[in-house]
């Protein structure tokens, strides 16, 4: 059921402008020598992002379970794959 | 005016339905959109944990001003795209397809932007393959930092060009008064896509123009 409840334009923007200040602050960090942490701030900053851009851009936070499980699912995969092969890589 | 009514195929049981099992389906599109960049992800983490160095160095020659204006590009994209959506909720069908424009505009200008990068790696002779004059201790690990970055950077942009296709048409059937008048699924399936193209470009710029830049 796509929803019934409109959310006010306030909301789109603080996302926007969240979205917009991460960015800055990924760009920003890469500049700060931090060595392997570095790699570790971005990853966690685009995470963060993605699920901004997920939660309220693409209106998982107002969805029911079963969309939810659908939004999940191709994440959940990927994360298997690099984590696997992490399991092997990094032992070498 | 078009309503959710009219549209009902035969197998639902009302609009709702119909516009749920829609979503579903596109979300399940999307989650096959991570498998087809997947891979290159895999690619990617296995070929970085195997040259370390040159995958700095190589990072080093990105254009990190062009890479960041590009991102605040697609991150404002989604909020029009977002924006265009919510018009067409709340029954304003001309602003949504304004707002879809800006979004097909902002889209053009993420290419126009990037189409810059690949002009002044191909001037500089970062392009494997066709045109790459790169030397040094690492040569190797930057040619294949390069390989990943013109094919996945290359993909996005391919489907950064059909959500621009798609949006521009939502565009037209918007101002039309097709869509984004009760009858909404066609736009949030649309922005969906547009969303997704934005998070694999978001976890794209750190990979290729964050690395070892301190």
């Amino acid at each position: 059921m796509t929803e019934r409840h409109v959310p006010p334009l306030r909301h789109y923007l603080l996302v926007w402008a969240g979205l917009v200040l991460l960015a800055l602050t990924t760009a920003g960090s890469a500049y700060v020598p931090m060595g392997a942490f570095n790699t570790v701030v971005n990853f966690a900053i685009a995470a963060a992002k993605a699920l901004l851009v997920m939660a309220f851009f693409m209106h998982l936070r107002q969805a029911d379970a079963l969309r939810r499980i659908f939004a999940g699912a191709g994440f959940f995969w990927l994360a298997l794959l690099l984590g696997l092969m992490l399991t092997d890589l990094l032992v070498r | 005016m078009n309503r959710a009514a009219d549209h009902v195929a035969l197998q639902f049981d009302d609009a709702g339905q119909q516009a749920q099992a829609a979503t579903l389906g596109m979300w399940a599109f999307l989650a096959t959109e991570v498998l087809f960049f997947g891979p290159l992800f895999a690619a990617y983490l296995a070929t970085r944990l195997h040259h370390p160095d040159a995958w700095a160095e190589a990072s080093g020659h990105t254009d990190v001003l062009l890479g960041t204006i590009e991102t605040v590009v697609l991150l404002t994209s989604s909020l029009t795209v977002a924006l265009a959506l919510r018009a067409g909720q709340l029954g304003r069908p001309r602003r949504s397809a304004a707002l879809l424009g800006a979004t097909v505009a902002l889209g053009l200008a993420f290419l126009v932007l990037h189409g810059f990068e690949y002009l002044h790696e191909w001037q500089e002779g970062l392009v494997p393959v066709l045109r790459f004059g790169y030397d040094g201790p690492h040569a190797h690990g930057v040619e294949l930092f390069y390989y990943l970055y013109y094919i996945m950077t290359g993909l996005h942009a391919v489907h950064v060009l059909v959500g621009i296709g798609v949006l521009g048409t939502m565009a037209v059937l918007a101002w039309r008064g097709r869509v984004g008048c009760g009858y909404d699924t066609p736009l949030e399936l649309a922005g969906l896509y547009w969303h997704l193209v934005d998070i694999v470009w978001i976890f794209l710029y750190p990979m290729f123009y964050l690395v070892g830049r301190a």
